[in-house]
């Protein structure tokens, strides 16, 4: 087990022709961390991982794993071990092969080789497929092989790419617990890739949220933090819209006094709202973006409905145990979450009430205002 | 198509039969009369297609016996039918296997491995490839003369020599190979190598395991270019014992000594098992020659 | 994307002292050995040759010996054999065409002046008797015996006679005798005749050397005679530049001739005069070569002739066998048909069959007197045509024999086509009421034009260049009446090529190489448009 340190790295596959693809992360995994690198196609998390497991090289920057710098360390000397989000099981062997593969290349003696595939298979439940082929698996049995095999290298940091994406919705929550599980159990240092936040909530210990680099972006790391920090602290507007599902709505306004504690905001729809931000870095009349999350807003007869947001149904889902109505608020989509038994007919119109202490609020640039108090919904 | 057809479907079936058979019979007509031929007397007798005194005697010849004619007299066999045979395998299979290699390797380069030149390459060897190799036969001749001057096994009149200028045809396979690695997963590769293989160890252990159909593609094809590959043999060889049969046959119906039934049983006796390797291979074979052409 | 690069070279990095010495040791000797071979070469006059040989060389010791050329271990095998066997003779092809090397000039220059120096004549008035006396296995003793009585006797030498292994010519060196005075023949008999003739080739190599410097060498089985060089280098004292020879019989001189490629006789005022002197050498002669393909009407009419039937042929070719390719693909595709997969395989036979076979069938069976398709075509019709002496005929057999030879090609490439047109578009068209040959003409052949056009370019090339077939069907013949070179009225400009390099007395290698030059420019205009339509940079 080993812990991982990267400093300002830089990831690009053209220097001087093509734009970065990472630049200047900072990341500090702990022993035991499972990390999870999350981000919209496009954002360099995967990378960013093959970067760590000696796949692609580093532009510049460093990489630590277990205190020693790996830049130009040969992937197998790295501790590593990585499951594809192919699998790439290779198909000419059997499982048994598949898993021994590596130990055999690392001459590894054929008595620990056969104790280590045996465990390894024994915890993955992989013992009757040992003289299958690949082709002869089911998708979760071929994702069970993958994560064998690097089980059986002992690494000191486990990499998973985007490992669950091949599988179908029912599997891939019950491998999601199995991997939660093992990690609980193993304690091995994880990073896993992932462009599904709910899978970074779920499992993370702490969450990357990696973004597709602007134009003139100083690093397209939003946010290293735990999961809730990220959920109830974004940094900026990214974070804030990627992490949390349902998405957060955006509304425009401007600020008409700033506070360090409670600040009315002007809306473009006409409508003032207090949020309980701490803006006293900005001036009165800055354009903002207030942020609130669906799950966050409460009806109207909830004495915590300190502002009002009014907009017109668009269609509303009732899913049995809760249910969104979608609104349009002065042209904007909006979504609330409600009481499953509240009606929503189409082309209504329909108040919704923000408590102070559940807004966001973002300047222009994107960047959060501290929030000075945390909303829970009872 | 599991469409309900017109009644008329039963006509155009029966008119497609009847076109597919005449076509036949109007393409295969010259290989069953050489077979024919090859058991006629003599080498200008005329006759049926079934001949009506058939005789083994060019047979013989072709394999190599002696025969006796009316006259009692003693006829050796014209050419050594098999041994120009054996020297077509021995060159085509050789410089089959070395090609595998050669295309092989530079396949792999060109798929997974980046480098200055890639691009240029790969499209010089495009253009290249469509060049003849009879339009620079003087230059062939002249560099195997030089060669034989400093290195004689490699030179004129040699197989080894024969061989080596066959090496020069590998842009076509270097495509085909590229392409059917271009289709492997690429984290197999990279997966070996956290495993802590070596490039060459993955190259050889991961993805040629799983390349074997497509490389018995391009043997066959070297193969059977080899085979039937001809002005350049007929440059470099020069003794009768050395030539390939694509070179040897043509002596055969030379007009001052016409050998029509001799060279019948030769085309048939040598020609049957190329056909057949052929016929055999055809279901990867067309597979491979689509992919190496649509393949862009 | 850089993954591979950078495990290679993290793969490079850990080399034991022992292989790391063994591996510079390894390349110091093979450097060397070819630098040896590289001078040698240049020595002789083997400029491009040798320089062709030192980088390869050179490019294949720095790719297997430098960490940052690993990558560029994997292809240059491949890249270095495409190199030497088809970058390098189209290169020397292109040289070769502005040079007028030939039969008659065939070559370089410093082995021209070497065989001219090496020219020896016999002074006729000093012969000398001869006679070989044995001295042990393979050992001799030559005895000589001047007019006036005075005798010459060589010590033991090795005399043996070459085997029957190749011997390279360059290796037969002279074997140099010294003679020493003798007052009396040896006591033992002289050899018979039969050994002199049986050693004949080994002692015309034989210089015997008088004690006075006069050089002898072997005038006939029972005589030697003093020998002089035939020609020296004009001393600079006298005016000469190191170029002008003199013949010692006739004190002419002689210099080459830069412009025909010959020594030529020298007039006292140094002009040229006479004709060349064999041996000729190659020589630069600029744009001649194509200037004769252009304008010199004995070789243009030809040429253009015959540039036009190779269009001509080319074109067809494509055209019938990609008509009836298509259109038994699209039968034997069709799924109501029984016994798809053994028309397949018959269909297949006539490219399952080595052509160089198959043509030579049908050169046979072709044959105006005995062939089997005369004999069946007089019976039928009564009419013998002259396949191969008529002009028309002969082409119509050409492409008679190619298509023949070409449809199952374009019918495999149409069939793996076919099964990329999704079967909707036929039930789409059925439903619009269309009918099968509607379907064929507004469905399959649009769609399979688009995918097949850079092969049919590529089968266009190959037919441009189509060797073997008229090589072994017809030669190129009937002739063209009237050409200054070879050239017949079925020849292509391959074959046309063929003939003026390896064909007739000529053996002109630059004008077939100017000819082909003229080729590869259009056979590469050709290829670099298929590239343009296959997009073959397109990203994958």
């Amino acid at each position: 087990m080993a812990d991982v340190k990267i400093e300002h790295l830089v990831k690009n596959y053209q220097p001087g022709v093509a734009r970065d693809v990472l630049r200047d992360i900072n990341l500090d995994i702990k022993e035991g961390d499972f990390v999870v690198f999350v981000g919209p196609s496009g954002c360099g998390k995967s990378t960013l991982l093959r970067a760590i497991a000696g796949l692609d090289d580093i532009t510049s920057g460093d990489l630590f794993i277990g205190g020693r710098r790996m830049n130009e360390v040969p992937p197998v000397e790295r501790g590593v071990g990585m499951v594809f989000q192919s699998y790439a099981l290779y198909p000419h062997m059997t499982v048994r092969e598949n898993l021994a593969f590596g130990l055999k290349i690392k001459k590894v003696d054929k008595q620990t080789a056969r104790e280590r595939v045996a465990q390894a298979s024994a915890m993955l439940g992989l013992d009757p497929f040992l003289e299958r082929k690949p082709k002869d698996l089911s998708g979760g049995q071929r994702q069970r092989v993958a994560i064998g095999r690097a089980l059986v290298q002992h690494p000191a940091v486990f990499l998973l790419d985007e490992p669950l994406s091949n599988l179908d919705a029912a599997l891939r929550v019950k491998t999601r617990i199995e991997l939660a599980r093992m990690h609980e159990e193993r304690g091995s240092t994880t990073i896993y890739v992932t462009h599904d936040q709910v899978e970074a909530m779920t499992l993370a210990t702490r969450i990357a949220v990696l973004s597709p680099l602007a134009e003139g972006a100083a690093t397209n790391l939003e946010q290293f933090g735990p999961p809730l920090d990220l959920y109830h602290e974004p940094a900026n507007r990214f974070v804030a819209g990627f992490i949390g599902s349902p998405k957060m709505n955006f509304l425009g306004g401007m600020i008409e006094a700033p506070d360090a504690r409670r600040t009315r905001i002007k809306l473009d729809t006409g409508v003032s709202i207090t949020a309980g931000v701490d803006t006293s870095r900005a001036h009165p009349g800055d354009q903002v973006e207030v942020g609130v999350r669906p799950e966050h807003t409460v009806l109207l007869d909830d004495p915590r409905a300190d502002n009002r947001i009014t907009g017109t149904v668009l269609v509303a889902e009732h899913l049995g145990a809760e249910t969104f109505i979608y609104l349009d608020v002065g042209g904007k989509d909006f979504t609330v979450k409600v009481r499953p038994e509240t009606p929503g007919t189409a082309r209504s119109q329909f108040d919704i009430g923000v408590p102070t202490d559940a807004c966001y609020l973002f300047d222009a640039q994107g960047q959060a205002f501290p929030r000075t108090e945390r909303f829970t919904r009872t | 198509m599991a469409m309900v057809q017109a009644k008329s479907i039963i006509y155009r079936k029966l008119a497609a039969h009847a076109f597919l058979w005449a076509w036949l019979a109007l393409i295969i007509f010259p290989l069953l009369m050489v077979i024919a031929i090859s058991f006629r007397t003599g080498n200008f007798a005329v006759g049926d297609i079934i001949p009506s005194h058939p005789t083994l005697d060019h047979w013989r010849l072709a394999l190599g016996m002696s025969i006796v004619d009316e006259s009692g007299r003693t006829i050796p066999p014209p050419f050594p039918v098999l041994l120009w045979l054996w020297n077509s395998i021995k060159v085509a299979s050789v410089s089959a296997v070395l090609i595998v290699a050669l295309s092989t390797t530079c396949a792999y380069a060109f798929a997974r491995l980046r480098f200055g030149g890639r691009s240029l390459l790969l499209k010089a060897m495009l253009v290249f490839q469509m060049f003849p190799a009879v339009l620079a036969l003087v230059a062939y001749y002249a560099l195997f003369s030089r060669i034989s001057d400093y290195f004689p096994p490699l030179g004129l009149n040699t197989h080894p020599g024969l061989i080596f200028a066959y090496l020069g045809g590998i842009a076509l396979h270097v495509w085909t190979i590229k392409g059917y690695f271009e289709t492997i997963d690429k984290s197999l590769e990279e997966s070996a190598t956290l495993d802590g293989a070596s490039p060459w160890q993955a190259f050889r252990l991961i993805l040629l395991p799983l390349s074997v159909p497509i490389l018995a593609v391009v043997f066959i094809l070297a193969f059977i270019t080899a085979i039937t590959e001809y002005p350049v043999a007929s440059i470099l060889l020069q003794d009768e014992s050395k030539l390939t049969l694509a070179v040897g046959s043509q002596y055969y119906l030379n007009p001052q000594e016409y050998k029509w039934g001799d060279f019948a049983a030769a085309a048939v006796l040598s020609g049957f098992p190329i056909t057949l390797v052929f016929l055999l291979a055809q279901r990867w074979l067309v597979g491979g020659l689509t992919a190496g052409g649509v393949k862009g | 994307m850089a993954s591979a690069a950078a495990t290679g070279q993290g793969i490079a990095a850990p080399v034991r002292p022992a292989a790391h010495w063994l591996k510079w040791a390894i390349i110091g000797v093979i450097g060397l050995v070819n630098l040896y071979a590289v001078t040698l070469m240049y020595i002789q006059g083997e400029t491009i040759f040798a320089l062709v040989t030192l980088i390869l060389v050179a490019t294949g010791l720095y790719v297997f010996a430098a960490p940052g050329a690993y990558v560029h271990r994997y292809i240059f095998p491949g890249v270095a054999t495409m190199f030497i066997f088809i970058v390098f003779p189209l290169a020397y092809t292109i040289w070769i065409a502005f040079t007028n090397y030939s039969a008659t000039n065939i070559l370089t220059f410093e082995r021209a002046r070497a065989y001219q120096l090496s020219q020896s004549f016999q002074i006729a008035d000093q012969s000398f008797d001869f006679a070989l006396y044995g001295a042990g296995t393979n050992t001799y003793r030559l005895a000589l015996t001047a007019a006036d009585g005075e005798r010459f006797l060589s010590p033991p030498v090795e005399l043996r006679v070459p085997g029957a292994g190749p011997q390279p010519p360059a290796s037969t060196a002279a074997i140099e005798v010294d003679l020493l005075p003798a007052t009396a023949p040896p006591a033992a008999e002289p050899l018979p005749i039969k050994d002199l003739v049986r050693l004949r080739g080994v002692l015309q190599e034989v210089r015997a050397h008088l004690p006075n410097h006069t050089d002898l060498r072997m005038s006939g089985l029972r005589q030697f005679s003093a020998i002089r060089p035939l020609y020296q280098v004009l001393p600079s004292a006298q005016g000469g530049d190191g170029l002008i020879l003199v013949n010692q019989q006739t004190k002419e001189r002689i210099a080459p001739d830069m412009r025909s490629g010959f020594y030529r006789a020298l007039t006292p005022e140094g002009e040229f005069t006479g004709p060349g002197i064999a041996p000729g050498f190659s020589v630069f002669v600029g744009w001649k070569n194509f200037l004769r393909v252009l304008t010199d009407p004995g070789v243009q009419g030809p040429f253009l002739q015959i540039f036009g039937w190779t269009l001509t042929f080319s074109l067809l070719s494509v055209i019938f066998t990609l008509a009836i390719g298509m259109v038994l693909a699209a039968l034997v595709q069709w799924e109501s048909l029984a016994g798809r997969g053994l028309y397949r395989l018959l269909l297949i036979l006539p490219y399952a069959v080595p052509a160089f076979i198959s043509i030579l069938v049908f050169r046979g069976l072709f044959n105006q007197n005995f062939g089997e398709i005369n004999v069946l075509l007089s019976q039928l019709f009564g009419i013998k045509p002259a396949w191969f002496n008529d002009p028309t005929l002969a082409r119509t057999m050409l492409l008679i024999v190619n298509t023949w030879l070409g449809y199952p090609y374009m019918m495999i490439l149409c069939m793996g086509l076919l099964k990329a047109i999704p079967s909707d578009l036929y039930e789409a068209a059925a439903m619009d009421g269309s009918n099968f040959i509607r379907d064929f003409f507004s469905i399959t052949v649009p769609l399979l034009m688009k995918p097949l056009t850079p092969l049919l370019i590529a089968s266009f090339a190959f037919n441009f260049n189509n060797f073997v077939l008229v090589q072994l069907l017809t030669e190129g013949r009937p002739d063209i009446i009237g050409a200054q070179t070879p050239a017949g009225t079925t020849d292509l400009l391959v074959t046309y090529t063929y003939r003026i390099a390896f064909e007739g007395s000529g053996q002109d290698y630059g004008l077939a190489s100017a000819i082909a030059t003229l080729i590869f420019i259009m056979v590469g205009v050709l290829a670099l448009i298929n590239i343009k339509i296959m997009r073959v940079d397109r990203p994958t």
